[in-house]
């Protein structure tokens, strides 16, 4: 259960303010899929970096499971990333020199894990992604749609209720696009993971359970 | 998986790596090199003191009144057990003559059967009158030439071989047998030349004089040349800390290059930072992951450093000491010991600051980050 009560960012530039949101109440039940669609600079990026405990906000509330953020540590909010909650982003963000058994490894690595654990439990999320036979591969020698899916992998490592995802198909065609958003669905309905989708592609709206609009860092039309 | 992350991380900066290898390898090899120089250097000096390390020399106290030492005592510090050698010596200064030139000397009285324990002859023979090397050259002294002392003629028998002792300087003395000394002057003795068994009896003997000679009232004092040669080692220890410490430079500069390489791979990887942040990474674990770059670096060059500079202190050793026979000994391991720990301590100390930076960076601003 995601919940934010009347969450407000602003980012200082000099002796500018920038308002990126301005009042988000919302909340995500679990086993939900959300999608937050708006225009570029909407804030999307920034609810999700808020959601996912990145970031904290101006002023306002962000509870994960009814645990107001606010009052953890960093530390605390690093372990909170770590085992609740994982990422998609639109660049992937893998670590060049490590395979993509070893991306997917990296989270287990942070919550200490065994090695065997660990490379049993990265080879089954591979193999759920369709990528067993490139595991030993560095993310350079993979396709956009192939690193995307090591991400998606990754994110799963320590088997998180919160899946967010930003943009996950935006540097992506189509058809991989397809791919990748047929995943998490899956991911969504068969092992009841809550997802928080942000996006401007109007296409994706047919996964989510919910569409949720935002525009200048408002919620406009919360159905 | 962080030493693997690292060594990867590592590997990455193939070329920036390796220079900072090299740089560290130089500055462990310059303070190891030095240390085993110095050392050596130090080795060979004392190999000069070697004989008189467990001399001892006892001279009448004359704070309290005492300007000789009578023959009694003499016998009494004779029956010490640890003596291994007692040489009585008297001296007097007297004008010494050979045809035209004259000059005055210290004249010493000892025992014949003794001075061959103190000094050696670059010519002649022990039994009979002995000259120092400088006063031969003085004079222009052959074995057998003529000399007058106090008025008195002697022939030469020796040439005493140039040297040094802190009792008798051996180039500037005039050695008469005790015979012949009595014959011109006073029969107390100045100073008495002890050989101790070794050099940890020194100190049971010092106690025995006190107890036997010295028990109503001081009247000799006891100087043990171990002090001098403790001193002298002490001076040389210095010295070579001091060269180390010029040597240390170097491993500056490597620590700099260091802390510029880690600065460099901080800002180049924040964006990875963000992440492994935002996966669930701790502060402490991005810290650990630089610091343990830093040590892998240290490690690698340290104990190259380490090693080669067993061949930099011999190299240093043969070109200015024209031998190497103390080169490998077990305090010039410690000195590669001491090498090596500095090598890594610096690696480590120049990498905190940019571990230290890393480990700061906010998750998201770090992914953010173009
Ligand atoms: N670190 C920052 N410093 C200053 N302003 C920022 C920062 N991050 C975001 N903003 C501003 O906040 C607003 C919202 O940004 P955000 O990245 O959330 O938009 P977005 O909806 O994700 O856009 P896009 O679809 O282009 O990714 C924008 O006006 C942006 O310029
Ligand atoms: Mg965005």
């Amino acid at each position: 259960m995601i919940e934010l009560i009347d969450v407000v960012k602003k980012y200082r530039i000099g002796v500018h303010e920038v308002i990126a949101l301005n009042g988000v109440s919302l909340s995500v039940r679990d086993g939900e899929f959300v999608a937050i669609m708006g225009p570029s600079g909407s804030g999307k990026s920034t609810l999700l970096h808020l959601i996912g405990c990145l970031d904290k906000p101006t002023s306002g509330k962000v509870l994960i499971d009814g645990l107001d953020t606010s009052k953890l540590s960093d530390r605390e909010l690093t372990e909170l990333r770590r085992d609740k909650i994982g990422f998609v982003f639109q660049q992937y963000y893998l670590i060049p020199t490590l395979t993509a058994l070893e991306n997917v490894e990296l989270p287990m690595v942070f919550k200490g894990i065994s090695k065997e654990k660990r490379r049993s439990r990265a080879e089954e999320l591979l193999e759920l992604v369709g990528l067993k036979g490139k595991k030993d591969r560095k993310p350079n020698e993979l396709s956009g749609g192939e690193q995307q899916r090591v991400a998606i992998a990754r994110a799963l490592a320590n088997e998180p209720s919160i899946l967010l995802c930003d943009e996950p198909t935006g540097n992506l065609d189509t058809k991989s696009g397809k791919v990748v958003m047929e995943i998490i669905k899956r991911l969504n309905v068969e092992e009841g993971v809550t997802v928080v989708l942000v996006t401007h592609d109007p296409s994706l709206k047919v996964y989510a359970d919910r569409v949720i609009g935002i525009r200048d860092g408002r919620i406009v039309n919360a159905d | 998986m962080l030493i693997e992350l690292a060594l990867r991380n590592l590997a990455r900066t193939k070329v920036r790596s390796t220079l900072a290898i090299i740089g560290i390898i130089i500055g462990v090899m310059a303070i190891s090199s030095i240390g085993i120089f110095g050392e050596s250097l130090k080795a060979v000096i004392l190999e000069n003191f070697k004989d008189v390390a467990n001399e001892v020399i006892i001279t009448p106290n004359y704070v309290h009144g005492y300007t000789s030492i009578d023959a009694r005592t003499v016998k009494k510090i004779e029956s010490i057990p640890f003596a291994e050698l007692v040489i009585p010596v008297k001296s007097e200064s007297a004008l010494v003559e050979c045809k035209e030139k004259k000059t005055y000397a210290t004249v010493y009285g000892m025992d014949v059967r003794k001075t061959k324990e103190l000094f050696e002859l670059e010519k002649g023979t022990y039994k009979g009158c002995l000259v120092g090397s400088k006063i031969a050259e003085f004079f222009k002294l052959r074995v057998g030439s003529r000399i007058t002392i106090a008025g008195r003629e002697f022939r030469v028998s020796g040439i005493i071989k140039e040297g040094a002792r802190f009792d008798i300087n051996p180039n500037y003395a005039v050695i008469l047998p005790l015979r012949d000394f009595d014959r011109i002057f006073s029969e107390e003795y100045s100073m008495i030349i002890v050989k101790v068994e070794s050099i940890d009896k020194i100190e049971a003997f010092k106690e025995a004089v006190n107890k036997i000679v010295n028990r109503k009232e001081s009247k000799v004092s006891v100087f043990e040349m171990k002090i001098i040669i403790e001193r002298i080692k002490r001076v040389f220890e210095k010295v070579t800390l001091f060269l180390m410490a010029i040597a240390g430079v170097s491993l500056l500069v490597a620590g700099i290059s260091i802390l510029n390489i880690m600065l460099m791979s901080t800002i180049e990887r924040t964006k990875e930072i963000g992440l492994m942040r935002a996966i669930g990474a701790y502060r402490e674990t991005i810290l650990k992951l630089f610091l343990t770059e830093a040590l892998i670096l240290g490690l690698i060059g340290s104990v190259v450093g380490g090693a080669l500079s067993l061949l930099g202190g011999y190299s240093i050793d043969m070109l200015i000491l024209k031998t190497a026979k103390y080169a490998f000994t077990p305090s010039s391991i410690l000195y590669v010991l001491i090498g090596i720990t500095f090598g890594i301590l610096t690696a480590l100390i120049s990498a905190m600051y940019p571990a230290w930076k890393a480990s700061k960076l906010e998750p998201i601003e770090a992914l953010r980050y173009e």
